[in-house]
């Protein structure tokens, strides 16, 4: 693998271990491998698709290190572009191995990030999931030709297509925030008072709505009508309490239908414990 | 607690940007969002409103001022005294308790409740938005900041084909998808998410402190067990008063879904803060209930 760190990806790497070239091949033959469960398998096929292997891709980065202002709240833009170029390295390699395969999207996506013991300063990003391809020989890859990435679930796939919508891509936004320290002035003045801080208010809101925005702008990139399942997540790694990451995940989706083909829910009574 | 008529206007930048956008966005599971797809309501935008305040629960004076030490006059709401049934015994023997609504917690945690709230419902009247759906509240310390801050998120939706809300603020509700669903297929139309707390200060006098750190008899005999009369009265309390705050939000409307939670928070020798939140979803019957069809029977493929 070539040494991309501090870089951002110009196009899809072609960088795959050789064995994982090894074991794409493999899959081709007819086997397939997924992480799917059967509930979930079950309703994929129903959706028109089927499993065609398991992929992943993954990136160790260096985060490095960028100084911060004490007492003052600010975007550390730096670490906001290792942490998202990383992903994206993670990202576009699993979406390399699902090009490999002639898959159509991967469903399931888990983007995961681990720190080692041999590396301190390093972590390593993880995103894997199961490759699909469409059983009708209709293409479903994205607007830019990828195959479509969700971290939805067999289940929420199933249903998701019934709503009239097809997902486009798992889009992302990230914003690596230092939230100020306060000053002992400020401290004495509001000691014994419960009262907003609004400082404190304003610099978590401003990191929240960045990281969403940024997540959206990934959205409209692909032409995307929507973003479903959205989540917040917060971490400060290992940078102290006062600087954490705020990443925004969801999946993009277009519309290709008015029509949603969704039975009426009727009431059940459960014979199961 | 109660919500301000007007939202502040003072939301960042970024969020009035965001919720400008073209592409909805939805923190609303695939099912829910398939339902509410289902019964007319499209998603506008993920709303979030958020209010980091300044806590302490502790030896705050309730006359304001940031006084410290614990207030035993002037409390407002309840209090409730016990006395020491042995006498004198020695100088460090508790014969006096107390237990005493905590207002000053309470009005710190409605101003943080309502303020992130507010705030909400403003990123979802920017966008044009009807009501909030699956709202999820919850209250995080920040780590040693010594602050707590307030979050509230929903997905914001607009009903197709219907009226925006006559006094254009967006309805609320917790509920979301198939739950939603068959409230309204049961009558009802969300009106607001309430919620309230009540916290309680227990000042243990001797029989409390003995009871509650496990010996039954201050001077070493056996005794049955017995009910710790002064924790049991501000469990109860606090849940009373917690109630009863919600019952006046809810003016001539119901309360569907509440969800009771109380915490006890151990200060040492019997003395305790009891902390009980109570949220639910205040909605209006809209026309008569319609029966839903006898459930069927059935086995899943687990």
């Amino acid at each position: 693998m070539t040494d991309t760190a501090g870089q951002p990806p110009e196009g899809p790497p072609q960088d795959l271990p050789e064995g994982a070239s090894r074991r794409l091949a493999e899959l081709e033959n007819g086997l397939f491998t997924s992480d799917l469960s059967v509930n979930e398998f079950l309703l994929v096929k129903e959706a028109g698709f089927h499993p065609v292997g398991f992929v992943m891709g993954s990136s160790i980065y260096h985060t490095g290190i960028q100084t911060r202002k004490w007492g003052q709240s600010q975007e550390l833009t730096k670490l906001t572009e290792a942490m998202y170029n990383a992903r994206e390295l993670a990202m576009t390699r699993m979406e390399e191995e699902a090009l490999e395969l002639g898959a159509d999207g991967v469903v399931g996506v888990r983007l995961d990030v681990n720190y080692y013991e041999w590396g301190k300063d390093a972590a390593e990003f993880i995103a894997v999931g199961t490759a699909v391809k469409a059983e009708n020989g209709v293409s479903h890859r994205n607007k830019l030709g990828k195959p479509f990435t969700s971290d939805l679930s067999g289940q929420d796939f199933w249903t998701l297509m019934q709503t009239g919508h097809v997902p486009q891509g798992l889009v992302m936004g990230t914003c690596v925030y230092h939230i100020a320290h306060r000053g002992l002035g400020a401290t004495l003045g509001s000691a014994g008072q419960n009262v907003e801080l609004p400082n404190f208010t304003q610099a978590l809101y401003e990191a929240r709505e960045l990281a969403m925005t940024r997540m959206q702008d990934e959205a409209n990139e692909l032409d995307a009508t929507g973003i479903v399942g959205v989540r917040l997540e917060e971490k400060s790694h290992q940078w102290g309490s006062h600087t954490i990451e705020f990443l925004s995940l969801g999946t993009a989706v277009v519309k290709t239908s008015d029509e949603v083909t969704l039975p009426r829910p009727t009431t059940i009574i459960s014979l199961d414990n | 607690m109660s919500v301000p008529a007007e939202a502040p206007g003072d939301l960042p930048e970024a969020a009035v940007r965001r919720m400008g956008e073209g592409a909805f966005t939805s923190g609303l599971t695939v099912p829910d969002f398939a339902a509410c797809l289902q019964m007319g309501l499209e998603p506008v935008g993920f709303t979030q409103g958020y209010c980091v305040m300044n806590w302490q629960w502790y030896g705050m004076s309730p006359l304001g001022g940031g006084g410290f030490g614990y207030q035993w006059g002037g409390v407002r709401g309840y209090s409730e005294t016990w006395n020491c049934p042995h006498g004198m015994v020695s100088a460090e023997h508790r014969s006096w308790g107390q237990n005493y609504e905590q207002s000053w917690v309470e009005d710190a945690w409605a101003t943080g409740f309502s303020t992130a709230y507010a705030r909400m419902l403003q990123e979802a009247a920017s966008a044009g938005a009807h009501g909030i759906v699956g709202v999820v509240d919850s209250t995080s310390p920040l780590s040693d900041m010594g602050v707590v801050e307030f979050r509230l998120q929903g997905t914001a939706v607009r009903v197709i084909d219907g009226d925006p809300p006559a006094d254009g603020r967006p309805w609320s509700t917790y509920l979301a998808g198939q739950r939603l669903t068959k409230l309204v297929e049961a009558g009802y139309a969300p009106v607001a998410v309430a919620a309230s707390v009540a916290s309680v200060g227990v000042w243990a006098n001797c029989v409390t402190q003995y009871l509650s750190e496990g010996s039954n008899s201050m001077f070493g005999g056996a005794t049955p067990g017995a009910e710790i009369t002064q924790l049991v009265n501000a469990q109860m309390m606090a849940r009373q008063i917690a109630t009863q705050r919600v019952r006046e939000q809810l003016g001539g409307d119901s309360l569907h879904g509440a969800a009771m939670t109380t915490v006890q928070h151990e200060r040492g020798e019997g003395d305790v803060e009891v902390e009980c939140v109570l949220r639910g979803n205040r909605v209006r019957r809209f026309r008569e209930f319609d029966p839903m069809p006898a459930p069927r029977p059935t086995v899943r493929l687990l």
